[in-house]
């Protein structure tokens, strides 16, 4: 039996706002964070929406100076950690350095920053191009950032798995303290939207609109026809029990359980693709040393790709069969989109404003069920009810299943 | 505890395709430098890199490029080592316990960079179908896990420069922790124009050779390839009758905390993970029968590993064979911890040191036995590997002799 792992903070720059309030009260509230796109030109192509972040001010976290060599996704997640850190009174001063790590899971990291460059080689004469550069050529530099401006000197480690890199990233920092590699590691994802990331959506199809139909994140939906971008960065601190109790912080939740199968590489059938879901979440289910019984919050996946959400509700109603309509279901794509790499760690932080405030957020853009679905989705307004444990799913169509459950923290 | 053995290894590098010839070239100290190739120098000051020479492969992978990928020699050094651990048929095996762990620096960043090139009007011209598959980085897992159907956990570690170590410690974690049997490990890379011209504006490029330890060392060369290990609980080699070329003993982690690209000037960082791996295993200093250095041939790089072995083997970091195999296939970035790892398990396995070659004139800040030019017989027992990274991002493994 390794240490136990708690959250002590969370930090959020996310479309509905870039404080864990701002984006916890969107979700309660009903709002969407999908707009036109206004950072990337689209014209020429048939989608237009997405999740951006808007009202980030870098410079109250992280400072004015040296600002400009950072780029968007090392604002994000500079002042995601920041936030984090704050929220769970860690000081910075050195004293905890060899004991912190970060995990950090994005599925392009710095991928679309390290193309920009490549674009101003070709454009222009290479070797003029400044060194100061390394904050963006490299596919982790927003994590090297982070680690140098707050002195972390136990382990730094970037988890790329495309759509399930935060939770995998959450899932392995879980582990480390698990065992004693690290006692508080700062956990969770980013991701940016770039034409890179766009365009890689669009050409292989995944996106909302692309049928000519309404362009709209409708998890569930009898309609869904597919996702809508979105970017952010979503940061936990995970922390050693004790040591988060020796020094008195606030204790969010606890990480019970994490589960991680694959349905990549191959054409799998549904049926294939329903067992390895249903699969990753009894892992976790088992590692908690509960049953799904004990399960009263399912965050879902959900993203509004027609057969990934059909692979999820049933994966969901096959596991927990009868009971399935007593476990109410939340799905933060409707509100924020998909936010790839860092999708698993915005519901994580949900799921955790959930546990500890007794409240459900609903899905926002619901119209039509889908009759093969038999869901206990939460619709229309907050469900307000005790939770003890949480199930958090995240899933990549063509990668990993990963699953994490935690609770409510009782000594 | 169960023990984590290594039973096959793969290797593409620029000394030789496959893991013999590049071994007999490690063991001759061939050079793998060579005038860049495969994309124009003329507007640089360094016009030389270590690629990889004559590679072909028999089968056409899907997506069809035509010239050099990560997922190509991901996939050579993949078949190779799954051929030498008896693993390319699976069919008595549970293959929902067979992980897959990948380093990269840059991902598949070169098929981008060469469809830009001739219209750059805009950005939207690096992309087409092909390039929009392979552009995520787990694109690379998910090509390894099709064509030898290796359906457990995946994971591709962006560390920079210690990606291949991080990989490796993620599946022996997953191995202990008995969620996986078998996770294919290691790392691929590329020379992208990027990278190259990242590396040459922050002056880190050697213009001719590359000279770890060497008083008069420039820096570095970029090189690219892949490494592959094939890694996997003890008791399922033994009992579907595996060779076992190693055991894989633990890993330490640190990071400096410091500098975006400068390493600490006292190896800060490199002393904590080398420490926290020999404690990890169980092991003194003392041990160490071998260290594959990080030995970029950078001048700060060097100075601070040499500190920081000092540091942590005391007196008896002079007795201690330290090679850098840099000298001879020059930085593989985001595969070179992996390639070291095979490295090192051939040391193991031959009981011969690889030398660091182009060691012309002792430093006196750099006075360790790093092998130079010629290489030693010696049979060892435990040997380290260390990678770190910018951003202080370190990573060392240990591997040991199976004895049992």
């Amino acid at each position: 039996m390794g240490k136990r792992v708690v959250i002590t903070g969370i930090g959020v720059v996310s479309p509905l706002g870039c404080k864990k309030e701002d984006f916890w009260n969107g979700l309660i509230e009903g709002k969407s964070g999908i707009a036109p796109m206004t950072s990337l030109d689209l014209t020429n192509y048939k989608c237009k929406l997405g999740g951006e972040v808007r009202d980030l001010h870098p410079e109250t976290h992280l400072g004015s100076k040296g600002l400009k060599y950072l780029n968007k996704g090392t604002r994000f997640l500079g002042s995601a950690a920041k936030m984090a850190i704050d929220d769970a009174k860690l000081p910075v001063d050195g004293s905890l350095s060899n004991v912190m790590g970060i995990v950090i899971g994005s599925s392009l990291g710095n991928y679309s920053e390290t193309t920009d460059y490549f674009y101003e080689i070709i454009k222009g004469n290479p070797s003029e191009l400044s060194p100061m550069r390394s904050y963006d050529v490299a596919l982790n530099s927003s994590i090297n950032y982070v680690s140098v401006i707050f002195k972390i000197k136990g382990l730094a480690r970037t988890i790329s798995a495309g759509f399930t890199s935060s939770t995998d990233a959450i899932g392995d920092a879980y582990k480390m303290i698990q065992r004693d590699m690290a006692r508080v590691i700062i956990a969770g994802g980013v991701e940016q939207i770039s034409i890179d990331l766009f365009l890689i959506f669009y050409i292989r199809g995944l996106l909302s609109g692309l049928d000519g139909k309404r362009e709209l994140s409708t998890p569930f939906d009898k309609g869904r026809n597919g996702f809508v971008m979105s970017e952010g960065s979503y940061v936990v601190i995970l922390e050693e029990l004790q040591h988060a109790m020796e020094r008195c912080a606030p204790i969010y939740a606890e990480v019970k359980g994490f589960g991680n199968t694959y349905v990549g590489g191959r054409d799998y059938t549904e049926n294939e693709r329903i067992n390895r879901a249903k699969k990753a979440m009894s892992e976790a289910i088992e590692e908690a040393n509960i049953n799904e019984r004990d399960i009263t919050l399912i965050s879902a996946n959900a993203c509004g790709c027609k057969i990934q959400d059909t692979v999820e509700a049933k994966a969901i109603q096959s596991l927990f069969g009868s009971n399935v309509s007593n476990v109410p279901i939340s799905a933060n794509k409707s509100n924020i989109g998909e936010s790839y790499g860092t999708s698993g760690a915005a519901q994580i932080i949900s799921a955790v404003m959930s546990v500890n405030t007794g409240i459900i957020p609903q899905i926002i853009n619901h119209k039509e069920n889908d009759p093969d679905f038999n869901l206990n989705l939460v619709l229309e307004r907050p469900l307000k009810k005790e939770i003890r444990y949480a199930m958090i799913n995240n899933m990549d169509y063509d990668g990993n299943n990963s699953c994490l459950v935690i609770s409510i923290f009782n000594k | 505890m169960q023990k984590i053995v290594i039973t096959g290894l793969g290797l593409v590098t620029p000394v030789g395709t496959g893991v013999k010839k590049s071994w007999e070239s490690f063991v001759q100290g061939r050079n793998g430098a060579n005038e860049m190739k495969s994309f124009d120098t003329s507007k640089y000051k360094v016009h030389r890199s270590c690629e990889v020479k004559d590679f072909h492969l028999d089968i056409e992978l899907e997506n069809q490029i035509k010239e050099n990928t990560i997922h190509k020699y991901v996939y050579y050094a993949a078949r190779e080592a799954l051929q030498e651990s008896g693993l390319m048929d699976k069919n008595n095996f549970n293959i929902e316990r067979f992980g897959i762990a990948i380093g990269t620096l840059a991902a598949e960043l070169t098929p981008f960079e060469r469809l830009l090139r001739p219209d750059t009007s805009k950005k939207d011209n690096g992309f087409d179908r092909i390039v929009a598959a392979v552009y995520p980085p787990n694109s690379i897992t998910n090509i390894l896990a099709k064509y030898f159907g290796f359906e457990g956990p995946t994971m591709v570690s962006l560390n920079a420069c210690s990606s291949g170590n991080h990989a490796i410690a993620w599946a022996y974690d997953l191995l202990i922790e008995n969620k996986v049997d078998v996770v294919m490990v290691g790392g691929g890379d590329m020379i992208p124009q990027t990278e190259f011209t990242h590396f040459h504006n922050l002056k880190a490029l050697a213009p001719e050779k590359c000279q770890p330890f060497d008083k008069n060392r420039q820096g570095l060369m970029i090189g690219e390839g892949a490494g592959i290990l094939i890694m996997e609980r003890y008791d399922f080699a033994r009992k579907r009758g595996a060779p076992i070329i190693a055991e894989m003993r633990g890993y330490g982690l640190s990071c400096d905390g410091f500098h975006m690209t400068a390493p600490h000037p006292e190896g800060e960082g490199a002393v904590k993970c080398m420490s926290d791996a020999i404690r990890m295993v169980g092991l003194s200093p003392n041990d160490i029968g071998y260290v594959n250095a990080h030995g970029t041939g950078t001048p700060h790089n060097d100075k601070a590993e040499t500190i920081a072995i000092k540091r942590v083997f005391s007196e008896s970091a002079y007795k201690i064979p330290c090679s850098s195999t840099k000298s001879m296939i020059g930085h593989l970035m985001g595969a070179a911890s992996a390639v070291e790892s095979v490295v090192c398990c051939l040391v193991l396995k031959h009981g011969i040191i690889p030398p660091t070659i182009n060691y012309e004139t002792p430093d006196t800040e750099c006075d360790l036995d790093y092998v130079p030019n010629v290489a030693r017989e010696l049979k060892v027992h435990h040997v380290l590997n260390n990678s770190f990274a910018f951003g202080g991002n370190n990573a060392t493994t240990i591997f040991s002799r199976n004895d049992n």
